[in-house]
């Protein structure tokens, strides 16, 4: 028997994991000051347990765990575990891969890349990851799909959830167009973004048969990879995170010659990632109502000791807590060995860790207090995080989504209300005021790149969730009149190849203008996007004028017009001189500028000089003029405006003929 | 990385359980009974007290991480069971000669047993009663079904619940002779059921497959009802698949006999107590009752889904084990037999 699983296992290749254990933000600040994510408790089991004991259920039998920062405490959890036989160390082998100076989750990729480690198709894991999903049918799948289509480089792996759900961060849901055979064509994540419209490019509806539109989706943030993912992050040096390499290789599909797909778990199987406080709250609570099973606290996760009682209403109660009532946990609790709790004291869908102390009459709802913390009597804990080894005095009320770091020590009767707070004050010169003798309250840094709102709603999603607290819906307004500013640049439908190469040209003029290039070579870069987008010589000519003509607005923005204008019409004079050849050429160049006039205003008010500096520069002829403006509707402002030039014309021909005669 | 050392045998055992590597009884009732004859080969003991030591630390360490499954426990405490035995009958015939009636009974009075003793002929008897013990393990589910005839008769209507592998190879054992109609309960929300009657229509069994729901309706046409079962309690009562309490109380309304069919190692010196009694129950994942993409309408409910039921003892009509049939009255005297009294609780 054994034997012959020895030549199965010998024929059969290893299936690898890789585990990212940084997740490179300071969402958790600031109880992950001093513990690393992985190592966050998550119902009493460090979070690294339940990824690892996941892999081990799920097949796998080597896994890299990649670490960057706090490797020692890591390293210790890690051999500790081997010491206790934890459930995965006997089937799995962990590999701990240190690189310092990795600074996103894509360096971790190209330093695996660098360090060859990889030999095939492998699960990519992003920090905080729980599941009992079962990976081997997932990892033949992929290679099945990678035996039909060579360039598959990815699976997503996505699980099906309902909208709306109390809690759910918005920026795990997804919005995602694929073929019916599972190739993802847009992946989009919908709590990035402000807007409240999805643009889906119309060739994804050309150019498939059927597409099926899913956004009922949540990422599990789990992946099966193709070796080659790591030489594409490697390639491409701006792939930050996955979600960057998702949306980079859809972009660039046919260049990178790389496709993505996309697997649905079903029925009892359950994945997602600890990303921020909301997930952690959301992930706890699924684990609470049993989803992760069997990964759940009274079968021990990973560990031969089970130390705790499944009760009704989803109460874990460890063998050896100390209870004054047996009513006091009322529902959705778990609370650790060796903590003790009062009399009067209620407690509803919270996490209590081992050694706490809880007084008498004391409330705690939706919040997380780790081990060895005491806590006074009369206190009241709603949506927070109080840490370890922290001590709340009598009479605390601490509320509305705060984070007690390790060891603060509040002094009686202090009220907390949204706030962060740590024993120590902060080195790193974020500010902090001093509340009591260990217990600093630390400002959100303020973020530089982003606009404050911005940062705001970010932070807002990604704290704890309170049932009184309006949803986002604030912001309303700002989508609104944002969806409008759109709608100016929207101009009528167009093929979608001629406004790509429209763009392409407006880049290549920029490109040109500000590095003095020589515009017959110019001239060749439009020609070979011209072929690249497959674009009539009609649309060529429409769009090389009608990208000129909306120079200005991308160079010198907020300018008067016209000046702007004029440089650019004299140095791009060889170019018009090139594409405006005959008549038809000059009916398209009059039609692109009444075209750009009825979007922009600044045009319409000079369109006659403009009209005027092609007309003496011999682009345009009059008879075409003349001609193109007695078709124009006579009420527009447009009208008015041609109308003097077209005047002056008119006489100075009759003038001229006059001469002549 | 000592205690990996000690108990590695049976954290493999415990391994191979959590990733459903064994995922039926028998399987795991083979395994258990291999891990004990190595480690009698193989381990490191010179008197049966060390022996029963080693295995009594590993009954503990299974209750401990795998508390549902009693198959492996059993295994373990019967084989305690045989170590005393042997050791006692080793004695007797170097030092008595002949065993008295009367000397039979006063043994098992005899609680403060010494067992310190080496006994250098332990070893090789040992090995010979569990190569008896294996076959009578390999052969249990054979002889259950060898009884089928005395029990199914021609055209008579069976009702089961769910997938039992025991149930299965006693009803094919019936149909080579006689003609019956089967009805299968689904055994919602794991629907195990279905695969149950698709393996019986394979043998030209006359199969009917209901919904939970219908069993009453169903139940006053049925002759007999035949499940199989996970544990049987000390009181003679069941820890069946969730389901099988109602289906046994319907049965009961209208009379109808159930047979349960249960291999001697399902028997548990176990009692309950009380319906929160510690891992008597488990919870399963709620995505078989209500999927995760309901939305909202999680937030505001508890869903659970239990895996098994407990059936009381006065619903059962008879239990059949590879040694016959018998009422659950009598299962305390089984247990007597089994197991020694000093193993029941450890």
């Amino acid at each position: 028997m054994s034997q012959k699983l020895d030549k199965s296992v010998a024929q059969k290749e290893v299936v690898q994991a890789v585990v990212i254990a940084e997740h490179f933000g300071n969402e958790f600040m600031p109880i992950t000051d001093d513990t690393p994510l992985t190592l966050l408790p998550l119902l009493n089991v460090p979070l690294l347990e339940y990824t690892l004991e996941f892999l081990s259920l799920g097949g796998i039998e080597e896994t890299f765990l990649f670490c960057c920062s706090n490797v020692v405490m890591i390293k210790q959890h890690i051999n500790s575990s081997i010491e206790k036989s934890a459930g995965w160390s006997l089937t799995m082998k962990v590999h701990v891969i240190v690189s310092e100076t990795c600074r996103s989750f894509g360096d971790c990729i190209r330093d695996l890349d660098a360090k060859a480690l990889i030999r095939g198709d492998f699960v990519l894991l992003e920090p905080g990851i729980v599941g009992n999903i079962k990976l081997l049918p997932i990892i033949k799948k992929h290679n099945e799909t990678c035996n039909t289509d060579k360039g598959a480089a990815m699976t997503l792996i996505l699980q099906e959830a309902g909208l709306g759900q109390r809690g759910r961060c918005s920026f795990e849901e997804v919005l995602m167009v694929a073929t019916p055979n599972n190739r993802v064509l847009l992946h989009q994540k919908l709590g990035t973004s402000k807007k409240a419209k999805i643009e889906l490019p119309l060739e994804i509806l050309m150019d498939n048969a059927s597409v099926n539109i899913y956004h009922n989706l949540k990422d599990t943030h789990i992946s099966i990879c193709s070796p080659n993912v790591l030489s594409l992050f490697s390639d491409n040096f701006d792939f930050q995170t996955k979600d960057d390499f998702v949306r980079g290789l859809l972009i660039n599909e046919e260049i990178l010659g790389s496709t993505i797909y996309w697997h649905l778990i079903k029925g009892n199987q359950y994945g997602a990632a600890v990303t921020n406080w909301r997930m952690y709250q959301s992930v706890s609570r699924d684990i609470l109502h049993r989803w992760l099973y069997p990964l759940v606290p009274d079968m021990g996760i990973s560990s031969q000791q089970r130390s705790y009682i499944h009760l009704q209403n989803n109460v874990y109660r460890s063998k050896d807590v100390h209870l004054t009532q047996s009513n006091s946990l009322i529902e959705d609790v778990i609370i650790g060995g060796g903590s003790s709790v009062g009399d009067k004291t209620r407690i509803s869908r919270s996490i209590i860790g081992e050694s706490v102390k809880i007084g008498d009459n004391v409330i705690i709802e939706d919040s997380f207090v780790f081990s060895n913390t005491v806590i006074g009597d009369n206190s009241v804990i709603q949506h927070s995080i109080i840490g370890q080894k922290c001590v709340l005095e009598t009479g605390c009320i601490v509320t509305k989504a705060s984070v007690i770091g390790k060891g603060v020590v509040l002094p009686e009767n202090s009220i907390i209300e949204n706030y962060l707070i740590r024993s120590h004050s902060s080195k790193t010169g974020v500010a902090s005021n001093k509340l009591a003798k260990n217990a600093y309250h630390i400002k959100p840094e303020e973020s530089v790149e982003s606009d404050a709102e911005d940062d705001g709603l970010h932070r807002k999603l990604s704290r704890l969730y309170m049932p009184d607290e309006a949803e986002p819906s604030d912001d309303e307004s700002v989508k609104s009149s944002e969806s409008e500013d759109n709608l100016s640049y929207t101009i009528s439908p167009v093929p979608d190849d001629t406004n790509l190469f429209l763009t392409e040209v407006v880049d290549s003029l920029t490109r040109g203008f500000e590095d003095k290039l020589q515009c017959d070579n110019l001239i060749l870069e439009i020609n070979s996007s011209r072929y690249a987008y497959n674009v009539s010589v009609k649309e060529v000519n429409f769009n090389v004028i009608k990208a000129i003509l909306m120079l200005p607005f991308q160079l010198y923005l907020g300018q008067p017009y016209l000046p702007s204008l004029r440089p650019l019409l004299d140095y791009f004079s060889p170019i018009l001189k090139n594409y405006i050849r005959n008549i038809s050429a000059m009916v398209d160049c009059l039609q692109a500028i009444e075209d750009v006039a009825a979007n922009n205003n600044e045009l319409n008010e000079c369109v006659s000089a403009v009209l005027n500096w092609l007309y003496n520069k011999d682009h345009l002829s009059e008879d075409v003029i003349l001609n193109w403006f007695s078709g124009i509707d006579k009420n527009t402002r447009f009208y008015a405006r041609v109308e003097p030039f077209t005047n002056w014309l008119q006489q100075a021909e009759e003038a001229s003929s006059s001469e002549e005669d | 990385m000592l205690e990996m050392e000690l108990y590695s045998d049976v954290i493999k055992l415990i391994s191979d359980i959590r990733h459903s590597k064994l995922h039926n009884s028998y399987d795991i009732a083979i395994h258990t009974e291999k891990l004990i004859e190595k480690l009698i080969s193989e381990g490191k003991w010179n008197s049966a007290e060390d022996l029963m030591t080693l295995i009594k630390l590993r009954i503990t360490r299974f209750a401990n991480a795998l508390p549902q499954e009693a198959t492996s426990v059993n295994i373990m405490r019967h084989i305690l069971k045989i170590i005393r035995d042997e050791y006692d009958s080793g004695f007797k015939n170097k030092g008595e000669g002949q065993q008295s009636a009367h000397h039979l009974g006063s043994t098992t009075m005899d609680d403060c047993e010494d067992y310190s003793k080496v006994l250098p002929s332990l070893k090789s008897s040992l090995l010979d009663n569990l190569a008896e013990y294996k076959v009578e393990l390999e052969s249990s589910a054979d002889n259950i079904a060898a009884q089928a005839l005395e029990h199914i008769h021609a055209n008579e209507i069976i009702l089961t619940v769910g997938k039992s592998s025991t149930v299965e190879k006693f009803l094919k054992y019936a149909a080579k002779s006689r003609k019956f109609q089967v009805v299968v309960v689904e055994a919602a929300p794991r629907f195990l059921g279905h695969l149950m009657a698709s393996n019986l229509a394979k043998n030209n069994i006359e199969t009917t497959v209901i919904p939970d729901s219908a069993v009453f309706a169903m139940m006053s046409r049925v002759n007999k009802v035949i499940i199989g079962t996970h544990t049987v309690l000390a009181n003679g009562g069941l820890r069946a698949e969730s389901g099988v309490h109602m289906v046994a109380l319907a049965a009961k309304h209208y009379s109808i006999p159930i047979m349960v069919l249960a291999h001697m190692y399902k028997l548990s010196p176990m009692h309950l107590c009380s319906s929160e009694q510690d891992a008597f129950n488990i919870c399963a994942s709620p995505a078989d009752v209500l999927p995760y993409s309901s939305g909202p309408l999680l937030d505001k409910v508890h869903v659970y889904n239990p895996v098994f039921d407990y059936v009381p003892p006065e619903l059962v009509t008879l239990f059949i084990s590879h040694q016959g049939g018998n009422a659950p009255s009598y299962v305390y005297r089984l247990l007597s037999e089994l197991y020694h009294p000093d193993d029941q609780e450890l």
